[in-house]
């Protein structure tokens, strides 16, 4: 099994008042464990430091064997493996190619994309995800402190002194 | 600073634009074909694209208002501006509409009527016949002057209640309902009246072929320049210390919307070349064959320019971001959407030359200088009329509701 975290959180009611509490996190160097909010906050990703995501470099990378997997494959079906002669045209109909090639395109961008995003975060049939807080998918606003990084008093205060509307701990 | 300030030195230097304009095109009228068919070609090439990046420009502040969308309000004066410039375009278009009444030029095939008569079967022309019921000088004419003065007129509707609304006495948004009353009413207007006008102004020129997709591909055309030219335009207001609240976030947005409208015409442009390599018509690939056998620079050069450049650079979130590579994709991409014009027209003007017993001059196969020279004429009248419009009010709308929504817009 999994490690247990204590952890201290605290929900507010606006994403305002989460935005001016990470900020005032960030200077005062307090440990932040996570952020969960119902929506995706403009501006929170660089107020928490994280760097951009790299899943649409990957998405490139599929997408381009996704072309090169139906060009090449269809060269090689329609020149050399079962010529047939289709409407009068060449073998090597590249025009006729460019849809298909799109769509597998799109196809091993898109499932690549999906499955490499399901392996990295570990997500997958079976998985138990420990919701902090039901509300955080509704109209709160949390920020969470693990104990064993951010002493858990000096995590209630800060949450008291930003404005946080609830604080609890939790086991998780 | 809230107002634009049209300095002396941006008008001399856009009037000595003109001047060249006017230059270039006088030098090519004295060394035409008896039509000048050169000077008549340029004439409508650069008239019809930027009529058309007005009307661009018209339509997607008709359909931003109708969407109820906000992002955009803080620079909403450029693209007034540049819609406003249809009265130009008004202008310029007609000249061309009685050129084919008067016969000043022969540019579209269909005008000579001789070809109409049964009675004459050596020269009878069965195709146009058919379609004299549309493509003759009336229709033209009358297309041209009721539906660009339509655009013309809800274009100065808009741009009067966007005044209004600067007041600040719109305390029940009547001015802004009114307006959102005259956007919905632009779109279809705009959507239907579009496509009738570039039939004729433009496909005409091959006045046997048709294609029911080129209003939205010549549309699509349009539409990428415009965004082009409003990405420069507000580059270059920036950079004299206007626009300080169009921030990276609305730049960005700009960018996102020159990449997918730069692969929106590039689905439109595979459509239309497969859909008539596929059926092998005639009749049909006549069009292609034209342009593949005389024209493979321009032809491939066209997509590499106008898609595989913009696609490739303008992926990244970045380099949306940044001036450099947003503004040179943009000029870029500006040229080359002129060049696909180029290419929609000249061919099938030359091949009408040809057959009236003119075209012997330069200025078909490619342009040279002196489309060059004219484009840059008609570049500065635009750009000169739209400051003019942009200095007489403020540069920033004060009280536009969705105001607070644009300063703070966020990518």
């Amino acid at each position: 099994m999994a490690d247990y975290k204590d952890i201290v959180y605290g929900l507010y009611d606006d994403e305002e008042d989460l935005l001016k509490a990470v900020k005032i996190a960030g200077d005062k160097h307090i440990d932040i464990m996570d952020v969960y909010t119902p929506f995706p906050v403009h501006g929170l990703d660089p107020l928490l430091g994280l760097s951009e995501s790299r899943l649409h470099i990957a998405g490139f990378i599929y997408g381009m064997l996704g072309t090169l997997t139906a060009f090449l494959g269809m060269t090689w079906i329609f020149t050399k493996d079962w010529p047939i002669i289709f409407g009068g045209k060449p073998h090597w109909a590249v025009p006729s190619f460019i849809p298909i090639t799109f769509e597998l395109t799109v196809l091993f961008a898109s499932i690549g994309m999906v499955v490499t995003f399901y392996l990295v975060n570990g997500l997958g049939p079976g998985v138990v995800n420990p919701t902090i807080d039901l509300r955080i998918t509704d109209d709160k606003f949390c920020i969470a402190f693990d104990t064993a990084e951010t002493d858990k008093s000096s995590a209630e205060s800060f949450l008291r002194s930003t404005g946080a509307s609830e604080i609890h701990a939790k086991t998780i | 600073m809230t107002n634009f300030e049209f300095s002396g030195r941006q008008r001399t230097l856009l009037l000595s634009g003109i001047v060249l304009g006017l230059v270039c095109m006088g030098w090519t009228w004295m060394n035409d074909d008896p039509l000048h068919s050169r000077f008549w070609s340029n004439f409508l090439h650069n008239s019809v694209f930027f009529t058309g990046i007005a009307l661009m420009a018209g339509f997607f502040l008709s359909a931003s208002i109708t969407a109820w969308a906000g992002w955009y309000v803080t620079f909403k004066r450029v693209w007034e501006s540049f819609g406003l410039f249809l009265i130009v375009g008004l202008g310029l278009m007609t000249v061309i509409a009685l050129g084919n009444v008067f016969h000043w030029h022969h540019l579209y095939h269909w005008t000579d009527t001789s070809i109409l008569d049964a009675s004459v079967p050596e020269k009878f022309d069965s195709i146009l016949a058919g379609k004299a019921g549309f493509l003759n000088y009336k229709w033209y004419l009358g297309g041209t002057v009721i539906f660009v003065g339509l655009w013309y007129f809800i274009m100065t509707r808009l741009r009067a209640l966007s005044i209004k609304e600067d007041e600040g006495n719109d305390k029940d948004f009547s001015s802004h309902r009114k307006m959102r009353v005259w956007a919905a009413a632009f779109l279809p207007i705009a959507g239907f009246t579009s496509a009738a006008m570039v039939w004729q102004w433009i496909m005409s020129v091959d006045s046997h072929w048709y294609s029911t997709l080129f209003a939205w591909y010549t549309g699509a055309s349009w539409f990428v320049s415009m965004i082009a030219l409003t990405i420069m335009t507000i580059m270059y207001l920036k950079g004299r210390g206007y626009f300080q609240n169009v921030t990276n976030e609305h730049i960005h947005d700009l960018g996102k919307l020159l990449f997918a409208f730069s692969i929106f015409w590039t689905y439109l442009w595979f459509s239309q070349y497969m859909l008539i390599w596929y059926a092998n018509v005639g009749e049909e690939t006549i069009y292609f064959k034209e342009r593949w056998d005389n024209y493979p620079v321009l032809f491939l050069g066209n997509l590499a320019v106008n898609f595989v450049l913009p696609f490739l650079v303008l992926m990244r979130n970045d380099t949306k971001r940044k001036w450099g590579s947003l503004g040179f994709v943009a000029a870029v991409v500006f040229v080359g959407h002129w060049l696909d014009f180029f290419l929609m027209l000249k061919p099938g003007i030359l091949h009408t030359a040809h057959e009236a017993g003119g075209g012997h001059v330069g200025g078909f196969a490619a342009p040279g200088f002196l489309e060059f020279g004219t484009m840059i004429g008609f570049l500065c009248l635009f750009l000169f009329f739209a400051y003019t419009m942009m200095s007489r009010t403020r540069l920033e709308p004060s009280h536009d509701p969705y105001l607070e929504e644009s300063l703070h817009h966020h990518v």
